[in-house]
């Protein structure tokens, strides 16, 4: 594959650089960037992850990250721009997926994309100065600018009379997050959805800047509640892809175990509220019940509920006792049951089957376009798994476990795929259980010293999908730039069409499908309810509503 | 004084989010679901703010949340409890330094108690919901 590319883009590459065995660095002329997305996208098949802004204070640099999901090979396009009038060509119009990132990198670094006309802030609020762009070097670490005294919320103009715009959202207490769409219907159906994003930013990427190696593990764990265990995975595999490091075999179970706790307290966690959003509460207080289970193992393991700390760079901080296993295995396996009963209630229920099935699908051809990953991407039929291609430190190659992919790409196949993950789950943890019974207790960290410059990447596959990081070192104590890109940042953007043609009642359940987890993203909107007919309860109250009638239907 | 007693009796809360990790969130829910279930003493989220006897905010207050929650906390029916949850709402947390980052809550609006802890743990929660409770009622 390497020599086909290598073949295939010829002059236009300036320099290739392989970092690792599976990662590749190709820097292009910025002239020749939209020919050469084209040759990775449409003609080889790769994946766009994401793209990160650096500030070279001589210039900026922009990286596009494909990743070449059959082998876990991650090509990384290298373009500059000079710092005086910061340009690049879109690639929008190549790849959907990327709409969010150009503005995102327009607003905080001020690099024009030329082509692009929705460029407007994604991030920021409306009273955030022009011209000011925080991931600059020359803004300096710490400072903040004055807030006006008077801000006004708006909702977004230019709607076409005789439809109206319902949002949905933000502050339901019933969402763990507050989150926000607007959705234009016409009747009862959806004709075009806005996702107006931004409230929850809290500047990660820069504050990472400012921290110790050490103490970034502990700020990336607070990107999110319900990964907090993905994102500083991910991280600390960017930064021994940095060092070239391979961790002790019993930190690499330990890694696995709590990242596969943490995928089944989420899903329990998203299956809760989805039986929510259709009516069904008392799903919701079963799979929470269910959820407490896990959270003991955790406890035990951590010492908190949330929260590990378990990640550091060269291992893991804290030893599972052998004399614990057993223990944590009975409790784990308890599960099991309760996972049988909503399988069953998934699979039997006509009701779900009616509510859920050809809702909000999302095909193949649009998951790859907008580039969704994980339980997302999984039910349109692509395979892709992070686990099984690209985590060297972790102890996925050596153990055996399945990826469920699903075809129709609806609603009911995202529950369904989620379902049968968390048996996987079940299945990783007490293959990884049995291993750590013959390995000697303590070994669980190489010791790292100091980190050369130089730049690492690493992915995980969060419940949600793929997290992605990114970071660069110039040898000293903190990273230079830190670049996440958490999973719904992807996922939600899809649903510009997979909502788009349902009727309004679907739409809870359907934007609720990808699992949005908007801490994640760093976003969060709020709108004021003046000239608004729906909010979110009643769009729950519409939902429930529509079960009930199914059900009523259902039975005579 | 009184008005400050009925207060007391079943706390009906409302829960503004700014810029947290999605952690308090998570347990805030976690309180009302069987094992907890503080839902048993009358207290529910509801979802609007005129509703609520209590204001629960968690995160650290980004430059777009201030705005919603000075607007939310006038909207809303007086007395009422505010309740800062979590580390990043009480003190700004491990992101005092970010450049997002609007004024500690407790610089915008009145508030009555902390709940501290990343995330606060169930116990401690239903310990701050009980100590709301006998402040409203004058016994601290």
């Amino acid at each position: 594959m390497k020599e086909k590319i290598k073949e295939r883009l010829r002059e236009r590459i300036v320099k290739w650089e392989e970092k690792s065995k599976r990662r590749f660095y190709i820097q292009i002329k910025k002239e020749d960037l939209k020919e050469v997305v084209k040759i990775l996208f449409r003609d080889f098949g790769f994946r766009f992850c994401t793209a990160t802004g650096v500030d070279n204070i001589k210039n900026f640099e922009v990286i596009y990250h494909f990743s070449d999901d059959r082998t876990g090979i991650l090509y990384n396009l290298r373009v500059f721009t000079d710092r005086e009038k910061p340009s690049l060509p879109t690639i929008t119009d190549i790849i959907k997926g990327a709409k969010w990132i150009e503005r995102e990198i327009h607003e905080l670094f001020g690099i024009g994309f030329e082509g692009n006309s929705d460029l407007r802030r994604l991030l920021l609020d409306e009273s955030w100065p022009e011209g000011v762009y925080p991931l600059r070097k020359d803004y300096e670490y710490g400072r903040r600018e004055e807030l006006p005294d008077s801000l006004t919320c708006s909702i977004s103009e230019g709607v076409k009379e005789g439809r109206t715009v319902i949002p949905i959202g933000p502050y339901h207490p019933l969402q763990e997050e507050p989150e926000f769409f607007e959705l234009e219907v016409f009747g009862e159906k959806v004709i075009g959805i806005n996702i107006n994003i931004g409230y929850n930013h809290r500047g990660i990427e820069k504050l990472s800047e400012g921290k110790h190696w050490d103490q970034v593990t502990f700020l990336v764990e607070r990107i999110c509640g319900i990964c907090s265990t993905s994102h500083p995975f991910a991280y600390v595999l960017a930064v021994e892809d940095l060092l070239n490091l391979e961790i002790p075999e019993r930190a690499k179970y330990i890694r696995s175990i709590i990242g596969e706790l943490e995928r089944i307290h989420s899903h329990l966690l998203w299956l809760g509220l989805a039986g929510h959003f259709l009516g069904y509460n008392t799903v919701w207080m079963w799979a929470w019940k269910t959820r407490e289970v896990i959270l003991d193992i955790c406890e035990q393991i951590s010492g908190n509920r949330n929260h590990y700390a378990m990640m550091k760079i060269g291992g893991v901080r804290r030893d599972i006792l052998n004399s614990e296993v057993d223990g944590i295995k009975s409790k784990l396996n308890s599960i099991i049951s309760a996972l049988n009963l909503f399988k069953k209630a998934v699979e039997d229920d006509p009701v779900i089957h009616a509510r859920t099935k050809n809702v909000g699908v999302l095909t193949k051809e649009e998951a790859i376009n907008y580039c969704v990953v994980g339980p997302t991407a999984r039910p349109s039929g692509i395979s892709t798994d992070i686990r099984k291609i690209d985590i060297k430190n972790s102890a996925y190659p050596l153990i055996e476990f399945d990826v469920p992919v699903l075809n129709n790409g609806d609603v009911y196949d995202k529950i369904v795929v989620r379902v049968l993950e968390m048996y996987e789950s079940v299945k990783i943890i007490n293959q990884c259980l049995d291993r750590l019974k013959d390995l000697k207790e303590g070994d669980i960290c190489e010791e790292v010293r100091e980190i050369p410059p130089g730049e690492g990447i690493g992915r995980y596959e969060a419940p949600r999908g793929e997290v992605f990081h990114y970071v660069r070192s110039d040898g000293g104590n903190t990273p230079t730039r830190h670049k996440i890109r958490a999973p719904s940042y992807m996922n939600v953007l899809s649903n510009e069409v997979s909502a788009v043609g349902g009727t309004v009642s679907d739409a809870a359940i359907t934007l609720a499908a990808v699992d949005p987890c908007y801490c994640c993203t760093e976003r969060i909107q709020a709108v004021e309810f003046n000239k608004v007919k729906y909010r979110w309860d009643d769009l729950i109250k519409l939902s429930q509503e529509k079960t009930k009638k199914i059900r009523k239907r259902l039975r005579e | 004084m009184n008005k400050l007693k009925i207060l007391t009796k079943s706390i009906w809360v409302f829960h503004f989010a700014s810029g947290p990790c999605n952690n308090c969130d998570i347990e805030i829910l976690d309180i009302l679901t069987p094992r907890f279930d503080v839902e048993r003493f009358g207290i529910k989220l509801v979802g609007s703010i005129k509703h609520a006897d209590c204001l629960l905010i968690t995160g650290m207050l980004t430059r777009k949340g201030v705005v919603r929650l000075k607007e939310i906390y006038e909207m809303a029916p007086k007395p009422i409890a505010v309740v800062c949850f979590g580390s990043c709402a009480s003190s700004q947390g491990i992101f005092k330094n970010s450049y997002n980052r609007a004024v500690p809550v407790d610089e915008v609006i009145p508030v009555s108690a902390y709940i501290p802890g990343c995330p606060p743990r169930p116990e401690a929660i239903i310990d701050g919901i009980v100590k709301v409770v006998k402040k409203l009622r004058g016994e601290i």
